[in-house]
């Protein structure tokens, strides 16, 4: 591409000069239309660069818009970045670095951002003012969710989210760091290089992607080279030393917790691959950080304040020193003819860059009614027209400015050309990290502004973001700062750096609002609040700050009101006759700009969402085709589909009549097993079982049940008795940690006299169930001369260790099935190899693997309650363990459960269910009720827990809790489902559906 | 019906290696002997003095690791520790026997796998997961730590550095081995992720 046509493209880009790589020229998209930037450029700028001065329409009333800052704090030029997957909606082109290829269209426009249907909106603006939902839609309220909120929602909002998943990576870090340093302005830089140099550990951080903040973007000297450059230089220093990290692109967000150590945490978003199309190979888009720190220097900086008067809203109004940072870092120009409208020393600087750089100043219009001597001879020697005590009240201009109307000191209106104004306000210190964790801010008279009150232990605020607004104070409260925070740390410099810098004029006046101003005069530009908006909410009475920001929503676009909190208020102060510290401010919370949710999730998202946990018989369950069932974060296999199945009940009812014909194999080792050992551990489990331990012989396992302090069930399991002074405890697989963690609470805290130690070995074994009538033989083949497993060598409830094939082994004569059952456990590294073993042993016996599904089927069959019944609400009694609790000693929940409350013979008691129709199906949460009694909650007597089609049975049963249920044994009731539909008679009988006597347990 | 039964290491197939670089190197350590330790009541000062008689180790009393060649005791938790050795076999036996007495040990083999990661960039992966200070003056070799690392339990601790970079072992529940394999695969990848054969 020629030079001509690159100027061509750039009309408004200067020839040299600016921070920009004119060597890299970048294409890009808006709008669909093509245009040219460099390398280093935003898109604001490259879009300014090219021409384009309307980047999209407001809110509210779909007014034209344009670019009014050049920094995170841009409240109008909100894009939709990129297309398909990646499209993200709001992005701030004043910190969207451009890239060869990038795609970006304008927001809430139809059908164009040139001509848009929606300006109607501006019409009908009467109606739109604060309050107007509230007021316009509260009759009839059917329309609401129907009617207006999809209308208001259309109309009224900013950019589309993608609906497709995003393709990029999020990643989380850590980083700790002895002094952390928010911003890499002067003050920033010149604290990181005191704390650097003392030897700390420091981390830089600065949500721009070149450091040096404003040092970039004006044209001001430290010591005898540019602050540009000695920006640079610092920056080569601080990556020589070692200890100092930096990270550009990456925004402190917000200030969290400290700890005993009195570090505290931070929470920042580095922007990895923002700026590139796509993310390199193995890297993330963004990466969030939590920053762990000893002592935090914050400097941030500030952001200069809007004036609100007539039309400042038109393309073409801008901040001046966004004006100064275009012309400055970018190379361009944002007009021809510029007027500058100020109310501080600073905004003049804009004036003078301009003039410097040969643009034409039309005028400079400052609302004070005097102004220092120095600016107005510099003013003169230049000769740019001057109106001093005047203000602008009017702009005028189709799509971006033409013209101002101002009004003079002596009251004369006058019409002035210009295509771009220049505002300021004043600044407001960045302190919303100091106020994060609740510390109110301070109204410094001396500079119109809030400044940071008292902040966070262990965090120093410096230069512009504690109200300090020359260069020479900022390096100084920098150095110092850096200096100090590295010093509490335990890290010294002889000497913090000097530097020499100007003393810049940096007057200002409080002036916040043109009254005389007849058109919209704007205050919050992204959620299109107006100053008539403000003083409709103080007629109405909403006059404390709070409400004015939910009346009005003020500051409560993505922008949080950087630019328009302090002049709302501010006005509002006005118009109640009280100051700006006695309105006071709103409270700013993290997050500093908006995060992506992506990347608080980071990694953990689909199947990573949380970890999975696999048993050492996975991979073998998946050769068998198993269907998987998530169990807390354990995948368990549910059923071994076999080829022809159509219907998982089939599959499932196969596998419980295989078991209880034959022999079949479960894969149990996600049960919790806690190795208990000591002299007292015997005691120990007497406390925590409501039945006894203590008396269980060496050899043999016993049923326990616990129950929490409040007398509730907690888990169930069995407990073996592998040596004088050691237990194995098994708990079920949802409760096995918080069970361990009752159990350490109570050996730490109840009974820390006792010599008890515990450990989980859950992962230590994996654990098979080997059920039915065959399993014995399946055994006798498996595990030889082994182990005798003969039912007078090893009855019902009997375990023992041993080894097999040259590893410890330990079998348990133990069943939930009801069946002749075995659970074998071996050192989980042998698990794979062991299931393996099993089924060939069982080959012969036509062994089935059987999942959870046909478990649960089997145990609804035998009446063994799981975790539907031990769900939190039910006491032993209810679940027929009431005798079960023993009266000879003391356990955890013994005295609740005696409460008169638990105790009620009415509760809910366990029972079983059975439809009339052996066809039915029954469902569980079904509620019970008498045949003949309406479906009210004054009716209900319990409800159904499990259900299950039992094969055994052919048909559907169940077990319920219901109100005397052991009492009612052989009645008749309707089981009621509302949500399901179901509403059968079903005949209340023991829980107990298959082989009650048990007898099969003990052959 | 009498062969011999196969072990198998937790650790998935080498999915997340990345080439090149060379900036975090892994190692899967599988067949060592570990046992949890946990001390008897009022016996602390009995088992430590046990531990250095039998053992030369000085019984660490805090989060850390000391050794003497491969057998190892890390500390875990108030009076718990982790010990250590390159051999399951007879390793829970051989402590049960010579400080049974005063300490309850269980065999944890099979309970945790191990990875022992190293190389110049392995900080930058493992700050990723871990929220630890790891940095060489705040985690020195011979330090312990147990902790969450990507919603997971794990235990670390520092070796001394080999080549000039280095080293941490850190176990997890066999359990997670496929899980914290990915998350730790993924935040190596960036820098270059070699699975060595263990030397």
């Amino acid at each position: 591409m020629s030079a001509s046509k690159n100027e061509a493209a750039m009309p408004n880009r200067l020839p040299a000069h600016g921070l920009v790589d004119r060597k890299q020229l970048l294409s890009f998209k808006f709008d669909g239309r093509h245009y040219s930037g460099f390398a280093g450029d935003t898109l604001a700028s490259a879009l300014l660069g090219a021409g384009v001065r309307l980047i999209g329409r407001s809110f509210k009333y779909h007014r034209p818009r344009g670019v009014l800052t050049a920094g995170s704090e841009e409240p109008n030029a909100l894009v939709e970045l990129r297309s398909g997957a990646r499209r993200e909606a709001n992005t701030r082109a004043t910190v969207a670095e451009i890239y060869e290829g990038l795609e970006a269209r304008s927001q809430n426009r139809w059908p164009s951002l040139e001509f848009d249907a929606g300006v109607i909106n501006s019409l009908l603006s009467p109606i739109f003012v604060a309050g107007f939902y509230y007021k316009t839609f509260m009759w009839p309220a059917a329309l609401w969710e129907k009617l207006y909120e999809p209308v208001i929602r259309r109309a009224a909002g900013l950019g589309r989210a993608s609906l497709e998943a995003d393709p990029d990576t999020y990643e989380k870090s850590h980083a700790f760091c002895d002094v952390l340093i928010v911003g890499a302005g002067p003050a920033g830089l010149a604290a990181a290089l005191a704390a650097g140099r003392a030897g700390a550990r420091v981390i830089l951080c600065d949500e721009d992607f070149l450091l040096g903040g404003r040092l970039n973007a004006e044209r001001t000297e430290i010591d005898d080279s540019s602050g540009r450059d000695w920006a640079r230089h610092i920056e080569a220093e601080l990556r020589s030393l070692p200890e100092v990290r930096i990270f550009p692109r990456t925004t402190v967000f917000g200030a969290y917790d400290d700890g005993l150590s009195g570090a505290r945490t931070f929470g920042a978003l580095e922007r990895v691959s923002d700026h590139l199309s796509t993310p390199p190979v193995h890297q993330p888009r963004q990466r969030l950080w939590k920053l762990i720190a000893k002592r935090c220097v914050l400097a941030a900086g500030a952001v200069e304040r809007p004036i609100v008067f007539g039309g400042n809203d038109r393309p073409g109004v801008m901040m001046a020193s966004a004006v100064r940072t275009y012309l400055n870092r970018f190379a361009v120009v944002p007009g021809r003819r510029v007027a500058l409208f100020s109310c501080c020393d600073d905004g003049w600087n804009t004036a003078f860059d301009l003039i410097d750089a040969g643009v034409r100043v039309e005028a400079i219009v400052d609302a004070r009614p005097m102004v220092a001597p120095p600016l107005m001879d510099r003013a003169g020697r230049v000769q740019v027209p001057v109106y001093v005590g005047a203000q602008v009240i009017e702009t005028r201009g189709s799509r971006s400015l033409g013209a101002i109307k101002l009004r003079e000191r002596d009251g004369r209106l006058r019409r002035l050309s210009a295509d771009a104004l220049a505002v300021s306000g004043g600044w407001n210190p960045s302190i919303a990290l100091s106020t994060h964790l609740g510390g109110r801010p301070r109204w410094s008279n001396h500079i119109s502004a809030f400044v940071p009150g008292e902040s966070p232990r262990g965090m120093t605020v410096a230069g512009a973001a504690a109200g300090s607004f020359t260069l020479s104070g900022a390096l100084r409260e920098g150095a110092a700062a850096g200096a100090a925070a590295a010093a509490a740390a335990g890290f010294t410099l002889a000497a913090p750096p000097l530097w020499r810098a100007p003393d810049e004029a940096s007057g200002v006046a409080p002036f916040w609002h043109v009254a005389e101003s007849k058109t919209k005069a704007f205050v919050d530009f992204q959620h299109d609040v107006t100053s008539d908006d403000v003083a409709l909410a103080a007629r109405e009475g909403f006059r404390s700050v709070e409400l004015l920001k939910r009346y009005t929503t003020l500051g409560m676009a993505t922008d949080q009101g950087k630019t328009s909190n302090i002049n709302g208020h501010a006005i509002m102060a006005a118009l109640t006759e009280r100051t700006i510290p006695e309105v006071g401010t709103t409270t700013a919370r993290p997050p500093y700009t908006p995060v992506a949710i992506g990347a608080f999730a980071g990694p953990h998202r689909g199947k990573q969402f949380s970890p999975t946990r696999l048993t050492a018989g996975h991979g073998w369950a998946e050769e068998r085709g198993a269907a998987f069932v998530e169990a807390g974060q354990w995948l368990r296999a549910q059923w071994f589909a076999a080829p022809g199945e159509k219907h998982w009940r089939d599959t499932v009812s196969r596998e419980v009549t295989a078991v209880r014909s034959g022999v079949g194999v479960c894969d149990v080792s996600t049960l919790g097993k806690i190795d208990i050992q000591g002299l007292d551990a015997a005691a120990f489990l007497d406390r925590v079982y409501i039945n006894m331990f203590s008396t269980l012989n060496l050899g043999k396992v016993r049923y326990g049940l616990m129950l929490r302090e409040d007398g509730m069930v907690m888990d169930d399991g069995t407990t073996a008795r592998i040596g004088e002074n050691h237990y194995l405890m098994s708990t079920t697989t949802a409760n096995a940690a918080k069970v361990m963690q009752h159990l350490e609470h109570a050996r730490q805290v109840l009974w820390p006299e006792f010599d008890v130690q515990m450990v989980s070995v859950t992962e230590q074994w994996s654990q098979y169930a080997i059920a039915g009538p065959d399993s014995r033989r399946l055994l006798e083949c498996l595990l030889g001369d082994a182990v005798d497993v003969s039912n007078n060598a090893f009855p019902y409830l009997a375990c023992a260790e041993f080894q097999w094939r040259g590893i410890p082994a330990r079998l348990f004569r133990i069943s939930f099935s009801g069946e002749l059952a075995y659970e074998l456990a071996v050192p989980a590294r042998y698990g794979d190899a062991a299931l393996r073993a099993i089924m060939t042993a069982g080959d012969d016996f036509f062994v089935v693997p059987y999942g959870t599904e046909a478990l649960g089927v089997m145990r609804i069959e035998k009446g063994h309650v799981a975790g539907n019944e031990l769900n939190g609400t039910t006491t032993a009694e209810d679940l027929g363990f009431g005798r079960m609790m023993s009266k000879k000693k003391d356990f955890i929940g013994r005295v609740l459960s005696a409460r008169p409350g638990l105790t009620d013979p009415h509760r809910p008691a366990l029972v079983g269910v059975k439809p009339v129709q052996p066809s039915a199906q029954l469902y569980a949460g079904a509620h019970f009720l008498a045949l003949n009694a309406d479906a009210t909650l004054e009716n209900d007597q319990g409800y159904i827990t499990s259900v299950a089609f039992s094969p055994m049975l052919k048909g559907w049963i169940g077990l319920g809790l219901l109100t005397r249920g052991p009492t009612r044994h052989g009645e008749r009731m309707r089981a009621h489902s509302p949500v399901r539909g179901g509403d059968v008679a079903v005949d209340i009988v023991s829980p107990v559906f298959f082989d009650p006597q048990g007898a099969r347990l003990h052959v | 019906m009498s062969e011999s039964l196969i072990a198998r290491a937790p650790w998935p197939h080498e999915e997340h290696a990345s080439s090149g670089m060379g900036g975090v190197t892994a190692v899967v350590l599988d067949g060592l002997g570990l046992a949890t330790v946990i001390v008897r009541r009022g016996q602390l000062s009995a088992l430590t003095d046990r531990v250095r008689e039998r053992f030369g180790i000085v019984l660490p009393h805090g989060p850390y690791r000391r050794a003497v060649g491969s057998l190892a005791f890390a500390g875990t938790g108030p009076e718990a520790w982790l010990a250590m050795r390159d051999t399951p076999d007879g390793f829970t036996e051989l402590l049960t026997s010579e400080i049974g007495a005063m300490a309850a040990v269980a065999d944890q083999s099979d309970g945790y796998a191990m990875l022992r990661v190293s190389g110049p960039k392995v900080r930058s992966a493992l700050e990723k997961i871990f929220p630890l200070d790891l940095h060489p003056s705040a985690f020195k070799p011979g330090d312990v730590a147990s902790t969450v690392a990507s919603h997971m339990g794990a235990t670390i601790w520092r070796l001394d550095d080999a080549d000039g970079a280095p080293v941490f072992d850190i176990a997890v529940f066999r359990s997670l081995a496929g899980s914290f394999w990915h998350a730790f695969s993924y935040s190596a990848a960036e820098f270059g992720l070699a699975i060595a054969a263990r030397g």
